[in-house]
């Protein structure tokens, strides 16, 4: 069975220092995958090669068994990787109703210019209806006409979930959801993701520093380590490991 | 043998030549570069102080008669200085972390304004067609002659002079001072520096200081070679320093020096042998009479374009950023129903009684005023576009504007084709040279497309417009390029009020489209675009595509509203219309008004037409009053006061990106809509 999401023999260098070495992954679809490691073990290298926004020196990138080593981020996103920011990337002076719509037309129509002269670009009642059919699954349908500045860090968490999921993903990619959240806070959003997820069975890619929550939510881990790929398996499994818990200097409980 | 010897000989004369203005460039490429760095702002108003401390200069010498050295330590050491303290602490200073886009927004509005300032504050008239003194006695008539190639006057020795050492003791500053130290420290991040206990805000001040000392040093020892003295030279001189600057890329001062000198050197070396390869060769004559006064900007589009790693370069930001609280949000976009009924109504009231007034009671300079309004308010609407919906800074609107005027000059008087016609081929023409152009500076974004669009009016302006298959050539000199009204059947719109009508349906349609747009797609695109570039990507969003349909459609509309200028005035009047200095103007009134809507071009519009006639010249305070008689003697202001008003508002364009007027519009409306809620839950 061809992967939803590989990446095979990945190796990306800054200025001679390896920041990732030969690094293999799979996400199928509908998995839910973890991907840990200590500061500066190449997660967020490794989840920029995915994305296109880092060219890799060598390896490649698969979706749906096409080659997107090419690809432009915006291709990518449009052949169905959806993604949220560990710094929190929302378009200013808009609702967060808006922010929905935005993602749900450019799926749709994708900025035809004539569309939009002859008054066919405006939002359908159908689209603002699948907008709001996904904030109420993030449970934020409350706050659909705020405007984005006045959101708490989580709810900003959330309405980048649901931006993400307005372009139809297979795969997700969420970047590190728990950092500035506090334990009680990672706890909902972990809920939610879950909830979510299983609703709409997307594949989720979860970087993440929050061990706790990598071992809630997760089916299966890769763990990275100076670049380089030291444990994957079933998620319990390798959060035992004694290699990956020296790689964390012991920093973390599984309970 | 003797061919080769005269070829070192001149290329030895050619770089001597260019020594002298390369120094003078390389002062204020420093400049620019030390305020770069220490404060993030692109400050455009560079060649706004070097005038003001060049025609300080003049007044207080040729004027007042005042010694040299008295003269050059008030221009360039007192006032100089002081411009920069007074900018640093009132404006900049409170800016620190704001974007780039929108510090270069407010040194364009603050270049617009400060020239006028001055020259209304000190009473200063420009002077044109008489030699500027220098600071050196005798500076242009004694001539030492070092190598036996080229003669150096004292003015010219002097500017190098002053360049060197002013390039040591910025480098022995840098170098061997704790401020120096700060200053670097502060280039990294003012945040971070000021938590080890170094005041960013000092280093900051000093470092505006000292870079308006060198802007106006700059500008006292260029003035010479002009033979005028008038601030759009200066601008001129300012968009050269951008172009020695980039050669470092803003940040580098000894690449920036280098680039100074070397521009020097080329424009001189360039000017050398150009007009004998093209002795030779005919078909590089329109290239030398055309290319040559524009050398600077082809450089510095060419380095924009064809410099791959310059676009690479991230906009300088401090890293401690957001640690500072975020910019405040736009006042709330909801109206309560009863409000929008009230401001509809209100509007329509308005239009009707301004329309009934300007369409019964108005004599032929008055209609001629309103159609001027009507049809400078469609050309805003492309500032709308592109600036109020992508974001972007786009200084070449008037060179679109000017395509579609020259587009049915060209038609008309070739093809004797329909003026209406040839005015959508404008339009059709000028986004066609938008989405060409945009393609090389897309990657560019923020700050430097602003720059390469620039550098794009500035080549049009002083190449293309030469040409005969554009500007009409020498024939367009001596008979104008003439421009018909349009006749469709039998309505002639020869008749004022019969164009006006014209120019309110195109003005109408052109806002219907541009609100389409905004709420279609192609707005979301870009309102995504303009929040966030990777998470516009996340979901899909093509940024390329996004802007060059955007730079497409501003052109087209631009190109329009110049076509219908040149109608109106039946005459395409590049350099008065359209000049690229013009443009710059039009940005600030946008902004100033309320770039993001439909109401906010229609008002920067009228402001353009008739805000010097109404208020300045006082003629509304005459209406009221019933009387000249009745007018303060402080009437009729001085029609520079206009630059000066806007300008001030365009610098409120980083704290109010949606428009002063804006702003003040929707802080009114949330009022009256808590008022209306309040009234409504006391009833209930």
């Amino acid at each position: 069975m061809t992967a939803l999401l590989a990446a095979s023999g990945v190796s990306v260098a800054f200025s001679g220092i390896r920041a990732l070495n030969d690094v293999t992954l799979r996400v199928d679809a509908g998995e839910r995958v973890g991907l840990i490691g200590p500061n500066g073990a190449g997660k967020t290298t490794l989840f920029n090669c995915l994305l296109g926004i880092l060219q890799p020196d060598s390896g490649r990138v698969m979706l749906n068994g096409a080659d997107v080593g090419g690809w432009p981020v915006h291709r990518r996103a449009r052949a169905g990787m959806g993604r949220t920011f560990q710094r929190v990337e929302l378009f200013s002076d808009t609702t967060v109703r808006e922010h929905l719509l935005i993602a749900e037309r450019i799926r749709n129509g994708s900025g035809a210019l004539w569309k939009d002269l002859i008054g066919r670009g405006r939002p359908r009642p159908t689209e603002i209806a699948a907008c709001d059919e996904v904030l109420e699954l993030l449970g934020i349908d409350g706050l659909a006409d705020q405007p984005v500045e006045s959101l708490s860090l989580g709810q900003s968490r959330l309405v980048e979930v649901g931006r993400a999921l307005m372009t139809g993903p297979q795969v997700l990619l969420l970047d590190e959801p728990s950092s500035g959240l506090d334990r009680d806070e990672t706890q909902a959003l972990a809920d939610t993701l879950r909830a979510v997820q299983e609703s709409r069975g997307y594949a989720v890619l979860l970087v993440e520093h929050d061990v706790s929550l990598v071992a809630d939510f997760t089916e299966r881990v890769y763990v990275l380590d100076s670049g380089s790929l030291i444990a994957e398996g079933p998620t319990a499994e390798v959060l035992a490991d004694p290699a990956v818990r020296r790689a964390y200097l012991g920093s973390f409980e599984v309970s | 043998m003797t061919g080769s010897a005269d070829f070192f000989e001149d290329l030895f004369r050619g770089l001597l030549q260019g020594t002298p203005p390369g120094a003078v460039y390389a002062l204020i490429a420093l400049g620019f570069v030390l305020t770069y760095k220490t404060s993030g702002v692109f400050n455009l108003a560079f060649g706004a102080q070097a005038y003001i401390s060049a025609a300080m200069y003049f007044k207080a010498h040729t004027l007042w008669g005042w010694p040299k050295w008295a003269a050059l330590v008030v221009s360039a050491f007192v006032l100089a200085p002081l411009i920069g303290l007074v900018l640093e602490r009132l404006i900049f200073r409170h800016l620190r972390t704001a974007s780039a886009v929108s510090k270069l927004v407010v040194a364009i509005g603050l270049s617009v304004a400060l020239p006028e300032l001055f020259n209304q504050a000190a009473r200063f008239t420009a002077v044109a067609g008489r030699q500027i003194t220098g600071i050196m006695p005798d500076g242009s008539s004694v001539f030492y002659d070092p190598f036996g190639v080229y003669r150096f006057n004292r003015d010219e020795l002097a500017m190098m002079a002053v360049a060197l050492v002013a390039t040591l003791l910025l480098a022995a500053l840098f170098r061997f001072t704790m401020i120096g130290l700060a200053m670097r420290a502060v280039v990294e991040s003012p945040r971070m520096t000021e938590m080890s206990g170094i005041n960013a805000d000092r280093v900051s001040a000093f470092a505006w200081a000292l870079s308006s000392t060198f802007a106006g040093l700059a500008g006292v020892l260029i003035a010479p070679r002009f033979n005028s003295l008038v601030s759009t030279d200066f601008f001129t001189l300012v968009v050269i320093a951008v172009a020695a600057a980039a050669v470092g890329k803003l940040v580098s001062l000894p690449r920036a020096l280098l680039g100074g000198l070397g521009l020097g050197w080329f424009i001189a070396v360039f000017n050398t042998f150009l007009p004998r390869w093209s002795g030779d060769h005919t078909w590089l004559r329109p290239f030398q009479e055309n290319l040559t006064p524009s050398l600077p900007f082809v450089v510095l589009f060419a380095i924009l374009v064809l410099w791959r790693a310059i676009g690479r370069e991230r906009e300088a930001s401090d890293p401690l950023s957001g640690v500072d609280p975020p910019p405040p949000a736009l006042a709330a976009l909801e109206r309560h129903p009863k409000l929008t009924l009230f401001t509809r109504l209100f509007g329509v009231g308005f239009v009707a009684v301004v329309g009934s007034v300007v369409w019964f009671r108005a004599g032929v300079l008055w209609m001629h005023l309103v159609t001027t309004a009507v049809i400078m308010a469609v050309i805003y609407l492309s500032v709308t576009v592109i600036t109020g919906m992508a974001g972007q800074i786009s200084l070449c609107q008037g060179t679109f504007a000017a395509i579609g005027g020259f587009t049915i000059f060209q038609m008309a008087d070739r093809f004797n084709m329909s003026v209406l016609a040839a005015a959508l081929l404008g339009a059709g023409v000028a986004a066609a040279v938008g989405a060409v152009l945009s393609l090389p500076v897309l990657r560019l974004g923020g700050v430097w497309l602003a720059i390469a669009t620039l550098a794009f009016a500035f080549f049009f302006d002083a190449v293309m417009v030469k040409f005969s298959w554009v500007g009409g050539g020498t024939t367009a000199l001596l008979t104008g390029t003439r421009v018909p009204r349009p006749l469709i059947g039998p309505i002639d719109f020869a008749s004022d009020r019969a164009f006006l009508v014209l120019a309110v349906v195109v003005l109408v349609i052109v806002s219907i489209i541009v609100i389409q747009l905004r709420e279609g797609t192609v707005g979301r695109t870009l309102t995504a675009l303009r929040g966030s570039e990777v998470a516009a990507a996340s979901i899909g969003i093509s940024a390329a595509r996004a802007r060059i349909i955007a730079f497409a459609v501003s052109a087209a509309i631009a190109g329009l509203g110049g076509a219908l200028l040149s109608m109106h005035q039946q005459n395409v009047n590049y350099s008065t219309n359209f000049g690229p200095v013009n443009a710059l103007f039009w940005l600030v009134i946008v902004v100033a008004l309320g770039a993001r809507t439909v109401e906010g071009a229609i008002q920067a519009g009228a402001a353009f037409a008739l805000f010097e006639p109404l208020i300045l010249k006082g003629d509304l305070l005459v209406w009221i009053l019933r009387g000249e008689d009745h007018l303060p003697g402080l009437f009729p202001l001085s029609g520079s006061w206009r630059l000066v008003l806007f300008g001030m508002m365009a610098i409120q364009f980083a704290r109010h990106p949606e428009g002063l007027v804006e702003h003040g519009k929707r802080r009114s409306a949330a009022r009256i809509n808590r008022w209306l809620e309040a009234r409504e839950g006391a009833a209930s």
